[in-house]
C-alpha cells in the first residue's frame, strides 16, 4: 500500500473517487488518509470527546465510502464529506447535551486510564515545556470558548478558521445562505473575543 | 467600494483586512480610527489563536476500522458491466440493435398484458380445457399402471395372501417384526460410547 503513495499524490480527489468506484481498495484508503485528520479534528471540537469523535469520524467515513456512487463529481469531495461529518455531529448533539470541556479527558471517563485515553493530545508542534503549558492554558481556553458556542456557530468558525474553507464552501457544507454564514462567523468571533477577554487582562 | 462619509469598518471589511485585501480608502480610515483598529486587531488575535489550535489525529488503526465496515465493489463485476455498456454503446448500429431488442421485449410484454385483459373469457376457456385434458391423462395413466400390475407373474401370489385373512395377518406380523428388529439394530449402532474417549476432555 505504502509503495503506491507517490502515484496518489498527483491525483485530485475526484480522480481518486473514480478509482474507488472502479473497485480499487487502495483508493478508499487514500481518501481516508487525506481526510481522517481534518474530519476527526472538526468532530472532536464539535463534541469534545476523543473516543466519541473517533466513533463519529468512523461513522462519517463508513457512510461516505459506502455511498461513494452517490457523490457528484461536479462538487468538491471535501464539501461532501465535511457535510456528512457536520450532519453526523449535529445529529449527535441534538440527541445529547454535552458537558463542559476538560483538556484532561472526557467528562464521561470514569478511570484515570480512560481520562488519559480520551485526553486532548497536544504536541504536534515543537515547543518547550513552558510553551506547552502556556499553549495548553491558552488552547484550553479557546477550546472551551469554542465549545460554549452554539453548534451552528461552532461549525462555521471551525470550518473557516481551522480548516480554512472559503465562505462559499461553508455555505454549501452547512446548507446555509452565504450571508448567514458570514453573520454566524462574525457573531462567533465576537463571542469568542468576549469569552477570552479575561485572559488578556 | 467607496466609503460613505463617517462610516466604520463592517464585518466584511474586517474580513478583507484579515485577508490583506482591504481597499485603500478603508485602510486610510483604519490608520486614523482608533476604535476600528482596536476591533480589527482583536478579531485578528482571535483568528490567530484559533489557527494555533493543536493538530489532531485519530488512533493509528482508524483506517483499518473504517475499511472493516466498507463494502468495496468487485472490480471484475464492474469491469464486466462497463464492458457490456461499452459494447452496447460502441457504434450507432449496436445502439440501434439494443434499442430495438428493448423495444421488442417491452412491446411484447405490453401486448401480452393488453391481450390478456381484453380476452379474459378465452383465457378462462383455455384454462378449463387444459384442466379437463390433464384429468383425462391422469386417469388413463392410472388405468395403465393398474392393468400392468395385474399382468405381473407375482400378482396372483400377492392376491391370494390379501384374499386369505389368516395369511394376511401372518404376513403383516412378519413385516412388523422385521421392522422392529431393524430399528433396534440401528439404535445399537448409533448409540454414543459410554466410556470417555482419551484426549477428548479439553
Amino acid at each position: 500500500m505504502a509503495n503506491n503513495r507517490p502515484e496518489w499524490g498527483g491525483l485530485s480527489d475526484q480522480e481518486v473517487v473514480l478509482l474507488a468506484r472502479a473497485g480499487k481498495e487502495a483508493a478508499y484508503r487514500e481518501l481516508i488518509r487525506r481526510y481522517e485528520r481534518p474530519i476527526f479534528a472538526l468532530l472532536f471540537r464539535m463534541v469534545r470527546d476523543r473516543e466519541l469523535s473517533e466513533d463519529l469520524a468512523q461513522e462519517t467515513f463508513v457512510k461516505a465510502l459506502n455511498a461513494i456512487d452517490s457523490y457528484r463529481p461536479e462538487f468538491k469531495f471535501s464539501s461532501w464529506i465535511f457535510k456528512i461529518a457536520n450532519n453526523t455531529a449535529i445529529d449527535h448533539l441534538r440527541r445529547r447535551e454535552l458537558d463542559t470541556l476538560s483538556l484532561d479527558g472526557s467528562p464521561h471517563a470514569e478511570t484515570p486510564e480512560a481520562m488519559q485515553a480520551t485526553a486532548l493530545q497536544i504536541g504536534a508542534r515543537q515547543e518547550s515545556p513552558l510553551d506547552t503549558v502556556e499553549a495548553k492554558e491558552l488552547g484550553g481556553a479557546i477550546e472551551a470558548a469554542i465549545g460554549s458556542l452554539r453548534p451552528e456557530y461552532r461549525s462555521c468558525i471551525l470550518l473557516r478558521h481551522v480548516e480554512g474553507r472559503p465562505y462559499e464552501e461553508i455555505a454549501e457544507i452547512l446548507n446555509l445562505p452565504l450571508g448567514t454564514v458570514k453573520t454566524y462567523i462574525h457573531r462567533a468571533r465576537n463571542e469568542l473575543r468576549l469569552s477570552l477577554a479575561h485572559l488578556k487582562e | 467600494m467607496t466609503r460613505p462619509s463617517g462610516a466604520h469598518l463592517s464585518p466584511d471589511e474586517i474580513d478583507s483586512w484579515l485577508a490583506g485585501t482591504l481597499a485603500l480608502e478603508w485602510q486610510q480610515h483604519l490608520d486614523h480610527c482608533q476604535a476600528c483598529l482596536e476591533r480589527a486587531e482583536a478579531e485578528r488575535e482571535i483568528v490567530e489563536q484559533i489557527g494555533m489550535l493543536p493538530l489532531m489525529s485519530p488512533a493509528p488503526d482508524f483506517a483499518e476500522r473504517v475499511m472493516a465496515s466498507v463494502v468495496v465493489p468487485d472490480p471484475f463485476a464492474i469491469r464486466s458491466l462497463q464492458a457490456t455498456q461499452r459494447s452496447l454503446f460502441a457504434t450507432r448500429k449496436s445502439v440501434a440493435v439494443a434499442a430495438s431488442l428493448a423495444l421488442l421485449l417491452l412491446g411484447s410484454m405490453a401486448g401480452s398484458i393488453a391481450w390478456s385483459v381484453t380476452h379474459q373469457e378465452t383465457l378462462a376457456s383455455i384454462g378449463t380445457w387444459l384442466l379437463a385434458q390433464g384429468g383425462q391423462v391422469a386417469w388413463l395413466g392410472l388405468r395403465g399402471l393398474a392393468s400392468n400390475l395385474i399382468e405381473q407373474p407375482w400378482y396372483s401370489g400377492v392376491r391370494s395372501v390379501i384374499d386369505n385373512p389368516a395369511r394376511l395377518a401372518l404376513g403383516s406380523a412378519l413385516v412388523s417384526l422385521a421392522y422392529l428388529v431393524g430399528v433396534f439394530a440401528l439404535r445399537r449402532l448409533l448409540a454414543l460410547p459410554t466410556q470417555q474417549v482419551a484426549h477428548a476432555g479439553i
